[in-house]
């Protein structure tokens, strides 16, 4: 309500009401030590200084600019964070008009003609500016209606930006006029957010000392509105180091943005008894000796008594207790992984792929139990499908009619209450009435989860095989969904920007996570279920805490949408890939990019690390499935104070390095990869005759 | 199927030239032949639907001929009902804020499928089966099922688990006059007097009761409240698969 009043009073004072100003004013007793203090602040005062060319619409503009300042001043008083600000810049926006439209040409070919005059090393950083300072001088012209000169100012300048941002320009072209705007609310968010750059602090005093000059200062104010410059001290940055980190639609991540503490550590596992029972082939157990017939603790969770000081508290956020079939699971599984395999450069896993064929339905998603035992397919046809992985058939529970016949106290009832004549391989899910665009197991393999462009997310019950509920809050097609690795919470992201959490017994989501400026593509959980990380059409992932709602890393460098993401098992690092076919490589904890992975010619769609996290598998539009070696992309890492500090990064070229093989399907797009919990890859994707 | 590349679409017609152009315009350069005319179509149709409109308001504002402002009109209105776009930035950021602020919810232990609320789930029956005859019982502490004889209808006796087949009837309270046949065996069902209580605040009607009212006392549902009334003041457990699966019971249609 602050931001509103401010931009009150604003409209009063451009409307020239003076006396109802006043009176405002005095009542809302707004003013005060607020205002000194943005008066004395440095941009401010730079502001103030200019006051140049034409008198009247610089008076207002600088009047208008310094009421930005204060409504920014309020709003981190008032504790919240300058970037939701956009309350007051969006009513301003409306009535700021930086200078003379005309004259955007002008401005933009002085500037253009000062930066490439400039030193070398000044040169690259300073490019940064074309991109932004573009779209936004551009979209004001659209907005305030100077639709010839808009047009001009497009044909002449948008074929001196980098190739990466061709796609955005396209889109920028088909707006034309103010009313196109209205409908794209990713160039609005655009227009109300400020463009992040980080620059060092000799080239921004070049650039300063340049726009400050008298017949500069009206593209000093465009600078000042649309632009951040975050400032770090130390050598420029080159082309190529740039050239990794840009990309996003909101330019880059101030270093603040990826300052919090994350608790990337994993939770630690429950101890309990592991019966050792007869099959068991172990020659022996863990400790060399000899096999004793006699339970013995689970060793995972034994390991370390201290609390690793980057896992989060056990009871951070709740999550679901054990149940017995939930124990019964994990002793599975860890008999499972005493069999797995070891992979490594010398031992590359065996690659299953799984091919849908006769998919004119359309495949849209896919998703494969932890066990590997079920596989669901997503559809365009806005079905979604149940197989059965292993010999075992699908069973659903039997009628109630039939369940009063069977025998309750007989031992082996969770077999019998199961109904042997409609057991088959393939059981189909209706109920969605767009195509189903992801789908997520619960980790008891009780549950399934799907996504839809119909708005809704429906969970699935695979005991009766039928729909339980499903949860409406996203009214626009929702692109990805998953269930958290404890169950119970799931996570869910659309084409309304946002990421929502929820749990299965609540019917509207827990959380809310907004931020990005263009759809979600793609959630996933951290392994300690404490974050959420998400990909998005702005080019950017972020990661969010569940706590509280926080985004606590912003992660940019891809220059198009992200369409997978995964967590290393340990919880350390995170990979990404996007449109352009790159994976990068991130590290949590210093919210750096540590590793980027070049090979694939098309949209990488499936991301997975092994179990133990020695290999990275990707896959591809490009019907390729590429092994990358996890444990020597992380493996010089340095945590160089310099390089965490500036947020510097120079990647090694060495991709063809880590590249441990190339496997081509027969024009199969690979939609899914899946470790087994011993180490096979499981590929899925449907089969395209092209 | 049948994705062509743009090049080799050849059209016949001016228009469909100028909508394969628009299209390279935008950058897509594989699409179906059918697209062009789905395009087409919807071009047509959408200016078609605006110049109509754009004749209404300019005739409701009684001029002569129709000119910019009623086209401009007619598209704002038929923007904001056709076409909407998600919610702007600021009121995102404002909603998330207040949801982010409530903690998390702690997880109840031990309470069986986390489903919402029955009334946002989608387990209750989306059928009412017609009543031919009812039955009605003043038994305290029983449910009373009336006896029809509707042709392959079977129904879901209440939780088997919990009593013992016998030859007595299932009462179902008679406030709903719960439609539902049995087949062969009956069950008695040992309801602890709090639920005899709880059902007694449920509105009472005799006649066929509307599913959507009390699904929870009609026929199929009958098994989700019992095992939930139950089963939260049993102190000894069922197995936690059981319970799910019998909560899940309610949609299987077995008609």
């Amino acid at each position: 309500d602050r931001q509103t009043l401010v931009a009150v009073l604003q409209f009063l004072r451009r409307s020239n009401l003076r006396e109802s100003e006043e009176i405002l004013r005095r009542e809302a007793r707004l003013l005060g030590d607020d205002l000194g203090a943005a008066a004395l602040s440095p941009t401010g005062t730079g502001l103030l200084g200019t006051a140049g060319g034409d008198a009247e619409s610089a008076g207002s503009d600088a009047l208008l600019s310094r009421l930005l300042l204060y409504a920014n001043a309020f709003a981190v008083g008032g504790g919240v964070v300058v970037e939701d600000q956009p309350d007051v810049s969006a009513v301003l926006s409306a009535y700021n008009q930086q200078g003379d439209p005309t004259l955007y040409e002008e401005y933009y070919s002085g500037l253009k003609h000062f930066i490439e005059c400039s030193l070398d090393c000044h040169r690259a950083e300073l490019s940064q500016l074309f991109y932004p300072l573009f779209v936004h001088m551009y979209l004001e012209l659209v907005y305030n209606q100077h639709e010839s000169e808009a047009k001009s100012f497009f044909e002449r300048f948008h074929g001196d930006q980098e190739c990466y941002y061709q796609d955005d320009l396209r889109v920028l072209s088909s707006l034309t006029k103010k009313e196109h705007m209205k409908g794209n609310e990713t160039m609005l968010d655009f227009r109300t957010s400020k463009f992040v750059l980080r620059i060092s602090r000799d080239s921004y005093q070049l650039l300063k000392r340049h726009l400050q000059e008298k017949q500069n200062n009206q593209i000093w104010n465009i600078v000042q509105e649309h632009l951040y410059i975050d400032i770090f001290d130390g050598m420029p940055r080159s082309k190529q180091q740039i050239d990794a980190m840009v990309g996003s639609l909101a330019g880059e991540a101030k270093r603040e943005a990826n300052k919090a503490k994350v608790f990337f550590g994993l939770l630690k596992e429950p101890e309990f008894d592991v019966p050792l029972d007869d099959e068991d082939e172990e020659g022996e157990n863990e400790e060399g000796k000899p096999k004793k017939k006699k339970p013995k603790k689970d060793s995972v969770g034994s390991k370390s008594k201290k609390q690793d000081p980057n896992a989060p508290p056990q009871n951070r956020i709740p999550l679901p207790e054990l149940k017995d079939s939930d124990k019964l699971d994990k002793v599975m599984n860890m008999k499972e992984a005493a069999r797995r395999v070891r992979l490594g450069p010398e031992c590359l896993p065996s690659i299953c792929f799984y091919t849908f064929l006769n998919a004119y339905q359309g495949l849209t998603a896919v998703d494969i139990t932890d066990d590997s035992s079920m596989i669901v397919g997503g559809f365009a046809d806005s079905t979604v499908r149940v197989w059965s992985v292993t010999p075992k058939k699908l069973r659903s529970v039997k009628t109630a009619a039939d369940l009063s016949l069977i025998d309750k106290e007989s031992d082996d009832v969770l077999e019998r209450i199961m109904d042997e004549k409609t057991a088959s391989e393939l059981k189909i899910l209706y109920g969605h009435s767009g195509p189903v665009y992801g789908t997520s197991f619960s980790p008891d393999r009780n549950y399934l989860l799907s996504c839809s462009e119909d708005g809704t997310v429906r969970l699935w019950s695979l005991q009766t095989f039928t729909c339980l509920v499903g949860y409406k809050g996203h009214n626009y097609p929702v692109w990805d969904t998953q269930f958290s690795p404890y169950g119970y919470y799931f996570v869910s992201g659309g084409h309304d920007r946002v990421a929502r959490l929820w749990a299965t017994d609540h019917y509207q989501p827990l959380r809310i996570f907004a931020g990005h400026l263009a759809d979600v593509t793609c959630t996933r959980f951290h392994p300690n279920s404490n974050y959420i990380a998400t990909g998005s059409a702005d080019r950017t992932v972020r990661l969010w805490d569940v706590l509280n709602g926080n985004c606590v890393r912003i992660f940019t460098g891809h220059k198009g949408p992200i369409h997978s993401l995964a967590f290393s098992p340990n919880g350390r690092f995170l990979a990404t890939g996007a449109t352009d076919g790159r994976v990068l490589l991130w590290d949590i904890g210093h919210g750096l990019m540590v590793g980027e992975l070049k090979g694939h010619t098309d949209t990488i769609y499936a991301l997975r690390f092994s179990r133990d996290g020695e290999i990275l598998a990707s896959g591809s539009m490009d019907n390729t499935v590429r092994l990358w070696d996890a444990v020597k992309a992380f493996e010089d890492l340095e945590t160089d104070d310099f390089t965490t500090a500036t947020g510097h990064i120079n990647l090694p070229e060495n991709s063809q390095d880590l590249l441990l093989g190339t496997y081509m399907t027969k024009s199969t797009p690979v939609v899914h990869l899946h470790f087994t919990r011993r180490n096979l890859l499981l590929a899925a994707g449907a089969y395209s005759s092209q | 199927l049948g994705r062509v590349r743009a090049a080799e679409l050849s059209g016949a017609f001016p228009a469909s030239q100028v909508m394969a152009q628009i299209l390279k315009d935008m950058g897509i350069t594989e699409y179906e032949p059918r697209v062009i005319n789905q395009m087409l179509e919807f071009a047509y149709r959408y200016v078609t639907t605006i110049l109509e409109d754009a004749k209404i308001y300019s005739s409701h504002a009684k001029k002569s001929s129709v000119d910019a402002d009623d086209v401009r009109l007619a598209i704002q209105c038929r923007t904001d009902q056709s076409f909407t776009s998600p919610p702007p930035r600021d009121f995102l950021l404002d909603i998330a804020r207040q949801k982010n602020q409530t903690p998390l919810p702690l997880i109840k232990p031990y309470s069986g499928p986390r489903l919402p609320p029955d009334r946002y789930c989608l387990t209750a029956p989306n059928y009412r089966l017609k009543s031919l005859q009812k039955k009605v019982s003043s038994s305290a502490g029983r449910i009373t099922v009336p006896r029809l004889s509707v042709g392959a209808v079977s129904s879901r006796p209440s939780t088997p688990t919990l009593g013992t087949p016998s030859a007595q009837a299932v009462s179902v309270s008679t406030k709903v006059g719960t439609p539902v046949s049995l087949t062969g065996q009956r069950f008695t069902v040992q309801i602890p007097s709090s639920q005899a209580a709880v059902k007694s605040a449920t509105p009472t009607t005799p006649t066929v009761q509307n599913v959507l009212i009390n699904p929870s006392l009609i026929g199929p549902k009958n098994i989700l409240i019992t095992t939930n009334m139950v089963s939260s003041q049993n102190t000894s457990n069922e197995s936690n698969p059981l319970k799910r699966k019998h909560e899940d019971d309610d949609d299987y249609d077995n008609l």
